[in-house]
């Protein structure tokens, strides 16, 4: 009976181990996919950025690009981080589609400063799931600066993660800014929703 | 991304009267924020929140913020507008050459901390990279010794100490000087002594080039990241927390920049140890 039971025990972990690292396998892209996929993807956001098209065209163009090769839900989850159990299911929507305009209102705001970009990709890293692809960009007047993509397979497809500048990681910081407006608000995740509409108002009035 | 953090070592590695001044104050200034406020931890029951309060370690939040948003100002009334004028008359060349100078001045000060925190490697490499840039780079202005495989490693009194293990403690936004922290801050009296121009004799020549060094110092760092802190500033919802977040990063990742360049390597002389 406990030979029996050992047995069985080992059987059932030994196939939960198994599944876990089929699934962590399966978020890890190769170096050379992810380098193929950052080159791609560089080039890409390079042209639109670079094109003759108008601020508002570009920004269009910047929107899809960004929602087929950024991995924007997953990255908005981890920003929320601890709060997202907090969160209800409303909030939770509501949160990812500020989360998306936010992040296409950001990007924009620097289509001026990157006119005249270009980039090289560099080498690779593992990060845990991530493949990190680094890359040197260079823009006119300003110094060359190196910038890490991290990569990861989200829903079947390489998608960027992650940017890491000089140690810095953008989700990381995020994560922190968003979490100190909830904390500083009694833990009450409508105060985020609030800061983030503010925010997307003032970038609407400015611009 | 470490904008501020630089810009806040070059407001702390000033030179001079200036240098004095603000290290006599701080202690001042200093206290008068602990007095002044203090964050009302949420009560451990509260998971979330409890959880973000003891990761942010930022218990003197409200007096920080004070101390933040007077910087701020300074910034964008003296700092900023200095630092857009000296763009739009400079080049980046000139800019880059007026860095690498100021780099170098700083370099005795590194290979010092290099040396408290045991790590030879890097301390051989602020050795070669003062007297190579110091000589062949004429007084600083070019860097070859980058080109010659001895790339710049930033250090600091913070840095070394956490080296010997002490932990970074609460974060403190120091007025004039920005964000620091507990371990941080004691490299405010050790920076102060840790420049060439400290150790040379008092005379007014030294103070003109001490007033003249930390000016230009100031205007090309700040200069150098008008674009980043204006994103910041524009984007984040909350620039003091994102501006805490980089400093916290940029410290945590030069500290393994340091580790990983002090590797040693065995020389081709050197003979293969016995089998």
């Amino acid at each position: 009976m406990l030979l029996r039971r050992l047995v069985l025990g080992a059987f059932a972990s030994s196939a939960m181990i198994l599944s876990v690292a089929g699934a962590a396998a399966a978020q890890t892209v190769p170096p050379d996919a992810a380098k193929a996929f950052i080159t791609s993807a560089g080039q890409q956001l390079v042209a639109v950025v670079n094109s003759n098209a108008s601020d508002d065209q570009k920004a269009d163009q910047l929107r899809q690009l960004v929602d087929q090769i950024v991995a924007v839900d997953q990255v908005g989850d981890y920003v929320l981080g601890r709060y997202a159990t907090v969160a209800t299911p409303e909030q939770h929507q509501q949160y990812l589609g500020l989360f998306h305009q936010l992040l296409s209102y950001n990007i924009t705001y620097q289509i001026k400063a990157y006119q005249g970009v270009t980039f090289t990709v560099n080498g690779t890293s593992q990060m845990g799931n991530d493949t990190i692809v680094d890359t040197t960009i260079t823009r006119p007047g300003q110094p060359a600066a190196d910038v890490g993509w991290a990569v990861e397979e989200v829903g079947g497809s390489p998608k960027i993660v992650d940017v890491i500048v000089a140690g810095t990681s953008l989700r990381v910081t995020e994560r922190n800014d968003y979490a100190s407006v909830v904390a500083d608000n009694g833990g009450q995740v409508s105060a985020l929703l609030n800061a983030m509409q503010g925010q997307i108002q003032r970038i609407k009035n400015n611009g | 991304m470490e904008a501020w953090v630089k810009f806040n070592q070059v407001t702390r590695a000033g030179s001079g009267g200036l240098r004095r001044i603000l290290a006599a104050i701080a202690p001042g200034l200093l206290l008068t924020g602990l007095l002044a406020g203090c964050a009302t931890a949420p009560p451990p029951s509260d998971t979330a929140n409890y959880q973000a309060y003891e990761q942010q370690n930022d218990p003197l939040e409200p007096t920080n913020r004070v101390f933040y948003a007077i910087n701020d100002k300074i910034d964008r009334y003296a700092f900023k507008p200095v630092a857009q004028g000296y763009v739009d008359i400079t080049t980046v060349g000139i800019r880059n050459h007026v860095g690498d100078f100021i780099t170098n001045i700083a370099e005795p000060g590194r290979l010092v901390n290099f040396m408290f925190s045991g790590k030879p490697r890097d301390a051989g490499t602020s050795l070669v990279r003062f007297v190579v840039n110091s000589t062949v780079g004429i007084g600083g202005i070019f860097d070859p010794a980058t080109a010659l495989g001895y790339p710049e490693t930033d250090t600091d009194f913070g840095l070394t100490l956490a080296e010997w293990g002490v932990p970074e403690g609460p974060y403190l936004y120091l007025p004039v000087f920005g964000p620091s922290g507990a371990r941080d801050v004691t490299s405010l009296p050790v920076e102060f002594f840790l420049t060439p121009t400290e150790a040379a004799p008092e005379s007014e020549a030294l103070n003109i080039f001490g007033y003249s060094e930390t000016a230009l110092r100031l205007v090309n760092t700040r200069a150098q990241y008008i674009g980043p802190i204006d994103q910041i500033q524009a984007t984040a919802l909350d620039p003091y927390a994102t501006f805490r977040s980089l400093y916290r990063q940029v410290r945590a990742s030069q500290v393994t920049l340091i580790n990983q360049r002090d590797v040693p390597t065995q020389p081709d002389w050197f003979p293969a140890p016995a089998k």
